[in-house]
């Protein structure tokens, strides 16, 4: 079975199209999303409207989150004042755009979702705003995936794709105590080896390049394919400058660098 | 004896006065015409070279009392000013041009003494474009102003030939960012100066951008999302403070 797994939409209808039409190519069976269908982009509700009626299973992304329960972000989600001011700007300005039906589907969006031994979540199993990054720690990597009882993670928020495989899955954990013994936990798995998929990002890439980024996943091989797709993205910067949001998106949209800035701290761990 | 430095922009005149400059005993003076409130290169030779007298806006006359002393004069004319000065008529001076191979003409060589390799400029005088900005008591998140470089020198808000500047920094450093199109990359240089840990610095900082298409006002709301807030400022050097006494513990 093939399925594609989507990420980090942010409203950027053009480039979901482009994907949504190199799938449809593929010979993929099921589609899953991770999350943010909105922020920074120009079309929030007619991304949600798209993935909404192609009934695709998604769960909540950071975004999602914040235009449901207003801004609540951590102090780690932004890494300087600027970033969090444009951060703001495009919250206030999705605030205004979306509509009740898109704020309601997006509250309705579970955090995790589960398909038989596949976990999929947005930033991590612990929360939308945390990154699993290529180089988060092996332990708190495992961790994260042991939490899930999954075989495979697919995680998305860094907005770069990335395939990693953590081989010593047996934790041991030894807690120091002022008594003389000391007690150990272990946790056996039942596979011997475990996988973080990052899906990139559809609308919002920070690989240096303007395409949208996505992945298909086989489930029977465990094959994984990091998909970059070409697309109009002049349209879209074009629509992002006619809407009021800020012209500096538009160019960072064109370099491939993201709307706000890479997180700073490639071993921080979120703990919100 | 005067020496008049000239080039296109971004050639690397003041570089080139700084290598001078470290050859030679103290005193010496420097003047820089035409930078109106905007000093950097002047700040940035004092930082290296406190002895050596800055002259930009003082009377012609006290220059001529230093020359009339002996002292070596060092004049760096910016590329958008007239090669011709007045004061130099009927006085004695070196004429040094930096000039790549590329934008060597004919007027480089009548007009220059010594023609020395400088850094390409492929900037359109008839097109150009100068934004200056003092920034003095602004002090800068160092990760936005990152992102604020990287963004205008790789053309978001318009084509950038040349950038320099002065910022101050949330831990009380002052550094030099310099940006030339031909060359890769910036340069970013601490600056010789005490750390500023108490309130905002109450010494020059500023920045200059030579290109073509420049949104100016972009460039300053930009700049403005990099300030530190007064509390926040507060907050940075209460943390240095704090850790600075744990230092001396």
């Amino acid at each position: 079975m093939n399925i594609a797994v989507l990420s980090c939409i942010h409203g950027n209808l053009e480039a979901l199209e482009a994907v949504l039409r190199e799938i449809d190519q593929q010979d993929v069976d099921q589609i899953y999303c991770l999350g943010d269908l909105v922020g920074y982009g120009p079309y929030p509700n007619e991304v949600v409207a798209r993935i909404r009626a192609l009934n695709i299973p998604t769960c909540q992304g950071c975004w999602d989150e914040d235009i449901v329960d207003g801004l609540n972000a951590c102090d780690c989600s932004y890494p300087s004042l600027l970033a969090e001011t444009r951060g703001h700007r495009a919250h206030e300005w999705t605030n205004r755009e979306v509509t009740l039906e898109t704020r309601t589907y997006l509250a309705s969006l579970p955090l995790i979702l589960q398909q038989e031994n596949l976990c999929f979540v947005h930033g991590s199993p612990h929360s939308q705003h945390e990154y699993l990054l290529p180089d988060t720690s092996a332990f708190v990597a495992l961790e994260r995936v042991l939490f899930t009882g999954a075989d495979t993670l697919f995680c998305g928020h860094t907005h770069i794709p990335y395939v990693r495989h953590l081989e010593n899955s047996h934790l041991t954990l030894k807690v120091a105590s002022p008594s003389t013994q000391s007690p150990t936990y272990s946790s056996n798995t039942p596979s011997s080896l475990k996988h973080i998929i990052n899906a990139g990002s559809v609308g919002e890439p920070r690989h240096g390049r303007p395409n949208a980024t996505y992945v298909i996943y086989n489930t029977d091989a465990q094959q994984v394919k990091l998909r970059e797709v070409e697309y109009d993205f002049t349209k879209t910067c074009a629509a992002i400058l006619e809407k009021g949001l800020p012209a500096i998106f538009a160019w960072r949209l064109s370099k491939g660098l993201e709307y706000a800035e890479k997180a700073d701290d490639p071993t921080h761990v979120c703990e919100r | 004896m005067i020496t008049v430095v000239a080039g296109p922009c971004g050639a690397g005149k003041t570089t080139w006065i700084l290598q001078e400059l470290a050859q030679m005993p103290t005193p010496a003076v420097y003047v820089t015409p035409g930078v109106g409130t905007v000093p950097i290169d002047a700040t940035r030779v004092t930082a290296r070279f406190p002895k050596v007298e800055i002259f930009h806006r003082q009377p012609e006359t006290e220059l001529l009392q230093r020359l009339s002393a002996g002292i070596p004069v060092y004049f760096e004319l910016g590329f958008q000013l007239e090669t011709d000065i007045p004061l130099l008529e009927n006085r004695p001076h070196r004429r040094v041009a930096l000039v790549a191979q590329e934008n060597r003409d004919a007027g480089w060589q009548l007009w220059a003494n010594a023609v020395i390799q400088g850094n390409q400029s492929t900037l359109d005088l008839q097109a150009a474009q100068m934004w200056r900005a003092p920034l003095s008591g602004q002090v800068f998140d160092p990760p936005s102003l990152d992102t604020f470089w990287q963004e205008l020198t790789q053309g978001a808000y318009g084509e950038v030939h040349r950038a320099k500047g002065i910022f101050e920094l949330a831990d009380g450093q002052a550094f030099h960012f310099d940006f030339v199109n031909s060359l890769p990359g910036s340069a970013y240089t601490e600056l010789n100066l005490p750390r500023w840990v108490q309130g905002r610095p109450n010494r020059f900082s500023g920045i200059e951008v030579v290109g073509q298409g420049l949104d100016e006002g972009a460039i300053a709301t930009t700049l403005k999302d990099c300030y530190l807030s007064d509390s926040l400022l507060a907050s940075y050097q209460a943390s240095l403070q704090d850790s600075h006494s744990l230092e001396v513990a």
